[in-house]
């Protein structure tokens, strides 16, 4: 792959960390400061605030849909490419939601309705952390009994949290919402992104032979598989993004920025933390 | 490669296995032209199948209790000033079946006596079977073809919500047939206008289909059981209010949510026998005609399922158009076409050699055959999410394929048997661990009840579990015998 010109062993570790490093405390510190002024560390979406969404197929304009619709407590209209719009409302009570269920029915037949209640999108906020939260210390316990040291296993470990924290960042500032499927995505990444990690891991000290071949092996196989998985995640999101489909586009967007932060959370931030492991443990 | 070395490949039971498998999937999976469309057995979820879902929580709560008095005393306390139902659902614990916050409630139980020891909102497991029975037969008897219903239930048994699919069926619909679910009454007229109440819906047993009485009348009713209990209530009720002795002054009511939905008096026959005993076969007559047997079907609706133990409110509900899902499934088979493509020629890139690529990508597909055959099996349904999972899957799938080329590629060519089984083995290892991650990190996703994303887990999970123990192996084995020529 020509596009590519990194030589993993051209760097010191303390060069290689460097980046990455300061990339996660900026992370940390937007996390850090939406958590302060929202409460949330990411904008929640939809299925976590509460609300009703629509999605519709139609010429009418973002003006005339919001007369047809000044009864209710609408929020915001979006539009997509082929007419698509989407309509945002707050949260109303059984019988509004009911009587605005009978309106579109009406209106727009071919509407696609979502609609979440306040308290019930808080009980999916909290059983989403939760899920999170056991899912990444599963991981750890995984990485932590494959290894059983406890650098390399760190390195892993450390390098899967950056990636989250780095992707909930990045989310942030694009403007995705956590939904419940970008928190699928997020939960996938934790599980795929330290796929490149255990390969190093694994190449570096398992394998025999001089560091510097292993590493440029591990390198050179890791990046194939991570572009293949991008292609296929990026293929994806084109189609149903330019499509209007819902759902798939926000998982791989989530999951495509996820793997290239990913590529360098493994071949900066573990690449580097397992050489000057290997090189202080050859000079003992 | 020549023809021996084809049947000396599939003599290996990898690879065999493998060709058996999809060769099984595409039967399981059955495509076949049904209506000028292309069907298949696979499941959709309710994104690719037009319907509505509806999300519905309890009113109600389950709490633990402690108290110094006797508990039959207590719980009647409790019943009179909350002026809910109360049940006993286990030696400590018990179900109110009205919605009260933890504090209403802890006041409450300490002026009762008691104390509250936990609070949960929702019902007993029994309740929500109960409730799940309720629904279908109330959705089947409106012959709606294609309804699920689903308690959440929760790990401490306990069930907050009850989600409910129907296919081909609006949102509005949906909500007026699930949704505004009604409270079974019967009473009895005292004086004038005036009526005392007599039982509740959950006396009723069993509810038959409406009948004519005596039959071919084209006189039309439904026939009703009651429980023990309730026929001593209403032989009671009826005694006690005069009904048995003048019937024509005293109706008995049906009502569902405070509307009488059914009032006649007691027949003649009916009122002298009950004053001797209870009655449990009853049968509630609508008249003669055609407006006779609709009102029969309304009353025997009403009857069997108006009343739910419990009230709900909705939580959550969704509706995808016909239209829009038959697109959806489109736009999901153009991604996955896209994809494989895409993947194709990155690989392709990488190796320039057909020889590798072919039998990777196809490898690839056949994990996917195989995941959608197990999918027909287990009835697993499909939706965005599930897809999305799909072709992340075809991504990943391929990652590890990489590994196991690049692992036996490593050096030179030709590895001779000995270090390409050593070399595959150690591949198989970095797989085991990754794979071993994903399932970890997916599996809270799907034991929770976060409903919409378990299909995505599942699937995940399964695809892997694929890859690991059929596919990747088979793959081993072909690459091998490839690159050796």
């Amino acid at each position: 792959m020509g596009f590519i010109n990194y030589d993993v062993n051209r760097y010191t570790p303390r060069q290689m960390v460097v980046i990455p490093l300061v990339l996660l405390i900026l992370s940390l510190a937007v996390l850090g400061y939406n958590m302060a002024t929202t409460g949330m560390p990411v904008t929640p979406g939809m299925d976590f605030s509460g609300g009703t969404a629509v999605t519709v197929f139609t010429s009418d304009s973002p003006d005339s849909l919001r007369a047809t619709f000044s009864g209710y407590p609408l929020i915001s209209i979006g539009e997509g490419v082929n007419n698509g719009k989407y309509l945002k409302f707050g949260p109303m009570d059984d019988d509004s939601l009911q009587s605005l269920a009978t309106l579109i029915d009406e209106r727009y037949p071919d509407a696609k309705i979502d609609q979440i209640g306040a308290s019930f999108g808080e009980t999916l906020q909290h059983q989403a952390a939760v899920a999170l939260v056991l899912s990444f210390i599963g991981m750890a316990i995984v990485v932590f009994v494959a290894f059983r040291t406890f650098v390399p296993s760190g390195a892993v470990v450390l390098s899967a949290f950056a990636d989250i924290v780095m992707t909930a960042a990045v989310m942030t500032v694009v403007g995705i919402e956590l939904s419940l499927p970008t928190t699928a995505a997020l939960l996938m990444l934790i599980g795929y992104s330290v796929d490149s990690d255990i390969l190093l891991t694994m190449r570096v000290l398992k394998r025999q032979g001089k560091l510097d071949e292993k590493l440029a092996g591990a390198f050179r196989t890791g990046i194939i598989m991570t572009t293949t998985t991008l292609a296929a995640v990026a293929a994806m999101w084109a189609v149903t993004y330019f499509g209007n489909v819902p759902v798939i586009p926000e998982i791989s967007a989530v999951l495509f920025i996820g793997l290239l932060i990913d590529m360098m959370n493994t071949w900066l931030t573990n690449a580097g933390i397992i050489k000057w492991y290997m090189l202080g443990r050859g000079t003992k | 490669m020549n023809k021996k070395e084809l049947i000396a490949l599939l003599k290996n039971w990898q690879v065999a296995l493998l060709v058996i498998l999809v060769i099984a999937s595409l039967f399981l999976i059955y495509p076949h032209v049904e209506d000028e469309k292309l069907t298949t057995n696979l499941q959709y979820g309710l994104d690719l199948s037009d319907g509505t879902w509806l999300q519905m929580e309890f009113q109600a709560e389950v709490v633990g209790f402690e108290t110094e008095r006797p508990v039959g005393e207590f719980l009647a306390d409790l019943q009179k000033k909350l002026d809910a139902e109360i049940y006993l659902v286990e030696e400590d614990k018990m179900e109110i079946r009205t919605f009260y916050t933890r504090e209403q409630l802890e006041t409450a139980f300490e002026e009762s006596g008691g104390r509250l020891t936990s609070y949960e909102q929702g019902v007993s497991k029994e309740t929500a079977e109960q409730v799940k029975k309720i629904l279908e037969d109330k959705l089947n008897a409106l012959g709606t073809k294609d309804a699920k219903v689903n308690p959440l239930t929760g790990l401490s048994g306990v069930s907050h919500y009850v989600r409910v699919e129907l296919a081909g069926v609006s949102l509005s619909q949906a909500k007026d047939i699930v949704g505004k679910q009604g409270r079974f009454e019967i009473r009895i007229h005292t004086t004038g206008n005036a009526t005392e109440h007599i039982l509740y819906g959950d006396a009723i047993n069993t509810v038959g289909v409406p009948s004519q009485n005596p039959p071919g009348s084209n006189s039309w009713g439904v026939s009703f059981t009651l429980t023990e209990e309730g026929a001593i209530q209403l032989r009671d009720g009826a005694i006690q209010y005069g009904a048995t002795t003048n019937p024509d002054q005293h109706y008995l009511e049906m009502l569902l949510d405070g509307r009488v939905v059914y009032s006649a008096p007691l027949s003649p026959d009916l009122a002298a026998k009950l004053q001797v005993d209870p009655i449990r076969e009853l049968y509630a007559s609508t008249g003669t005609g055609q407006v006779a047997l609709n009102d029969a079907k309304n009353l025997e609706i009403h009857l069997r399922a108006g009343a739910l133990p419990v009230e709900v409110k909705v939580a959550g509900s969704g509706y995808v158009p016909a239209a829009l899902s038959d697109y959806f499934k489109t736009m999901a088979v153009v991604a996955f076409i896209i994809a494989v493509i895409a993947v194709g020629i990155v690989v392709f890139l990488r190796y320039r050699e057909p020889a590798i690529v072919l039998p990777m990508i196809g490898i690839n597909l056949s994990e996917i055959v195989i995941l959608l055959g197990i999918a027909a099996v287990i009835q697993q349904q499909l939706d965005l999410a599930a897809i999305a999972g799909l072709i992340a899957v075809l991504g990943t799938g391929i990652d590890q394929l990489v590994i196991i080329t690049d692992e036996i590629l490593h050096e030179g060519r030709v590895p001779s048997p000995n270090i390409y089984q050593k070399r595959l083995t150690r591949a198989v290892g970095i797989i085991m661990v990754s794979a071993a991650t994903v399932i970890i990190a997916m599996l809270p996703l799907a034991l929770m009840d976060l409903s919409t994303l378990r299909g995505f887990a599942i699937i995940t999970i399964l695809g892997v579990l694929i890859g690991v123990l059929i596919t990747r192996p088979a793959y081993g084995k072909i690459i091998m015998a490839i690159l050796s020529k």
